[in-house]
């Protein structure tokens, strides 16, 4: 498989290894200490170890070629080596040094030299100008800063443009206790792009969404066509909403600007958008974790009425339908809870109850719903349904997404359980509903052709 | 419609002028207004009696491109509806192209009713990263300015087009809002489509605009186009 000896190595060489901490061939030294394949330390004037690692001179010193080379150089020490590390079968090469065709003329010209060093001798680059990637499950560390082995493992593949926001993106992760199965800044994605990525995390067992960052690239009609094409849901944080088009001399010109044909290229190849890098983690989990969503049709459930309302707000802004449920599930409703506050959608149980597992139940059964949405507050004397959950999860084939509110650490404890049977879980009533929001737009925008007339006739009567 | 267009790369002009666009996408099955370029105010009264009153007389020259801006007003004069009106109006753009000596005539052309229809912006353009795209936007002087637009990459489906028109703030316009006039959204759409196709089927076209596209109960008027080559600047 394509990249696979760069993300997936057996073996890695530390070009520019040092023993003096805080050189970033110190810290990448340290970092790859964690993996469990072979490490290289390659430094023409090291001497004895590092990190119980001995020096070798060069990467053709070493008799079995390592995958994946970390270049710890000076930018203009990199096209030479990169053609070193080819002619001696090195499979990819993470390049962290900036001043390429980010600073101007000179370094576009060096770039392009790396693009030709690269492509001759058959290396696959992540970078230049890049923090590098990390790969939790395998203990692969491929980067120069601290801490990471904090963020832990999981099934969300982060695919950000900007190396530090690939940091921003994991860290929150980290925060909120989500996993990755890998994190990766493309940097000036010399040779490896937002498509080579994403094709090879659509690939990759551990991933089941991509999380992309753009900024901007010159083939988006590549980009989007990838994603289009892709098994692996793709979730979208284009930044850039402030950017005006250039001067132009027709209307056209001036009303058709960057951000506005990347809102309009993603929901035409299938993939949500969001706003923020939280809000681009919950809606991942939501689609990471739960089945596939057959429609935009969200049943909220809830035990209280203001967070009900705020999810509610949130939903039809953006974009959900909540449709009525069918007199049957009002009916079952009715029986479980006579005299229920609000026995439609949402459904406001008016405060947590033992019965409120079954509630969800007859909503999630509902054929109207597609999404299921939860709010509930811990109440310590009746936990969370997760029982009743499990056993809806298991007969309906429909997302369930659960918000809630407690003290964090019972929250900590309690809310993992719902996790574990396949129901994702937020902090807040509108985190529950950008999660759900995320399963929408999913829904909507890959929607077969033949359901976007009904789509057509919602708007209408809005 | 490649013979006109293919006139203009001989020429090496950057822009087609408005007539030479109309006709364009006249070809590709788009209703423009009646209309015929002439040379000399004793025409611009035949044509319009061929035409039938009222019309519009509008500066046409590869050299003009704000024809309303153009010669202190003198390039557009609309609402003509009698002989001496079009013969004056015919004689002040020629006068006018004679002082700035540039090569022009004037195009007479049916005059619209504004009023039996509603004023919208259908747009493509080929953009270096994504390719051709096209938009549609309510049109009219405050285009600009409230920007209600909605943008595809092209090229899309009819239904997709049609989906464009129910995206825009103002699409209960098109329904006969408050007594206004009610449109055929699938006319706009057909715009739409059409404007995409040419910039699929055409790398020399680098923009399409139709600007105001007149969006009635029965059809869609390209009352005024641009369109623009990809090597011209």
């Amino acid at each position: 498989m394509p990249l696979e000896r760069l993300f997936d190595p057996a073996s890695i060489a530390v070009i520019g290894a040092s023993a003096t901490p805080g050189k970033i061939g110190y810290e990448a030294m340290r970092n790859v200490q964690a993996f469990d394949g072979e490490v290289f330390p390659v430094n023409p004037s090291g001497d004895g170890e590092v990190f119980g690692h001995e020096f070798v001179p060069s990467v053709d010193d070493i008799e079995t070629a390592p995958d994946l080379a970390l270049l710890c150089v000076p930018a203009a020490a990199v096209p030479d080596i990169v053609e070193e590390c080819g002619e001696a079968g090195v499979g990819g090469a993470v390049i962290f040094a900036g001043g390429f065709a980010e600073t101007g003329d000179d370094g576009a010209e060096l770039q392009d030299r790396l693009i030709e060093a690269a492509e001759a001798s058959g290396v696959d680059l992540l970078g230049p100008n890049t923090s590098g990637f990390l790969v939790p499950g395998d203990d692969l560390y491929a980067t120069f800063t601290t801490d990471l082995e904090t963020i832990p493992s999981g099934n969300l593949a982060i695919v950000a443009q900007s190396g530090g926001l690939s940091y921003a993106l994991g860290f929150r992760a980290q925060n909120i206790d989500v996993g990755v199965s890998a994190m990766v800044g493309l940097g000036n994605r010399a040779t490896t792009g937002f498509t080579e990525a994403i094709e090879y995390f659509d690939a990759d067992e551990q991933t089941d969404t991509i999380l992309l960052h753009v900024e901007g690239t010159a083939d988006a009609r590549a980009l989007l066509a990838t994603c289009e094409s892709v098994e692996t849901p793709v979730v979208a944080y284009h930044v850039g909403e402030q950017d005006v088009g250039d001067f132009a001399e027709s209307h056209t010109g001036a009303l058709t600007g960057e951000y506005e044909l990347y809102q309009a290229g993603f929901e035409q190849y299938g993939v949500p958008t969001v706003r923020s890098c939280a809000e681009l983690i919950d809606a991942g989990t939501a689609l990471a974790n739960c089945p596939e969503p057959d429609g935009p049709n969200v049943g909220v459930v809830t035990a209280q009425a203001g967070p009900g309302i705020a999810i509610t707000d949130q939903l039809k802004a953006a974009g959900a339908n909540l449709p009525s449920l069918t007199a049957e599930t009002q009916d079952v409703v009715e029986d479980i809870l006579p005299g229920i506050t609000f026995a439609e959608n949402p459904v406001d149980t008016g405060r947590p109850m033992p019965e409120f597992g079954e509630v969800i139940g007859a909503v999630a059964r509902d054929e109207n719903i597609d999404i299921v949405l939860v709010y509930e507050l811990y109440e310590a004397a009746l936990g969370y349904p997760v029982e009743d959950l499990e056993s809806v999860v298991e007969a309906v084939d429909k997302p369930i997404v659960f918000a809630s509110g407690g003290p964090e650490s019972i929250l900590d404890e309690e809310l993992p359980k719902l996790e574990a049977i396949g129901v994702p879980t937020y902090r807040t009533p509108e985190r529950g509903a950008d999660a759900a929001a995320g399963l929408v737009q999913y829904a909507v925008r890959n929607a077969p052709p033949e359901a976007a007339g009904a789509q057509v006739e919602v708007r209408a009567d809005d | 419609m490649t013979e006109t267009f293919e006139a203009v790369a001989a020429a090496e002009r950057s822009t087609l002028t408005e007539s030479e666009a109309k006709e364009l996408l006249a070809d590709h099955g788009l209703s423009v207004p009646d209309s015929r370029l002439v040379r000399s105010p004793e025409a611009a009264v035949d044509a319009a009696t061929d035409i039938g009153y009222p019309v519009v007389a509008k500066v046409s020259s590869p050299a003009v491109q704000h024809k309303s801006e153009w010669a202190g007003g003198r390039g557009v004069a609309v609402g003509l509806e009698s002989p001496e009106a079009v013969r004056d109006a015919a004689a002040a753009i020629l006068e006018a192209i004679d002082e700035q000596g540039i090569e022009g005539s004037v195009l007479v052309e049916a005059g619209v009713d504004l009023e039996a229809g509603i004023e919208v912006i259908v747009g493509g353009t080929r953009d270096p990263s994504f390719g051709p795209t096209v938009l549609l936007g309510l049109g009219g002087v405050a285009v600009e300015l409230l920007e209600d637009t909605t943008h595809r990459i092209a090229p899309i489906s009819h239904a997709e087009a049609v989906e464009m028109t129910y995206e825009l703030s103002s699409s209960p316009l098109f329904d006969g809002y408050r007594g206004g006039p009610t449109v055929d959204r699938d006319a706009i759409a057909e715009t739409i489509q059409t404007v995409s196709e040419l910039l699929a089927a055409n790398e020399d076209i680098a923009d399409v605009e139709i600007n105001p596209l007149l969006a009635r109960e029965d059809a869609a008027i390209a009352l005024d186009a641009l369109i623009t080559r990809t090597d011209g600047d």
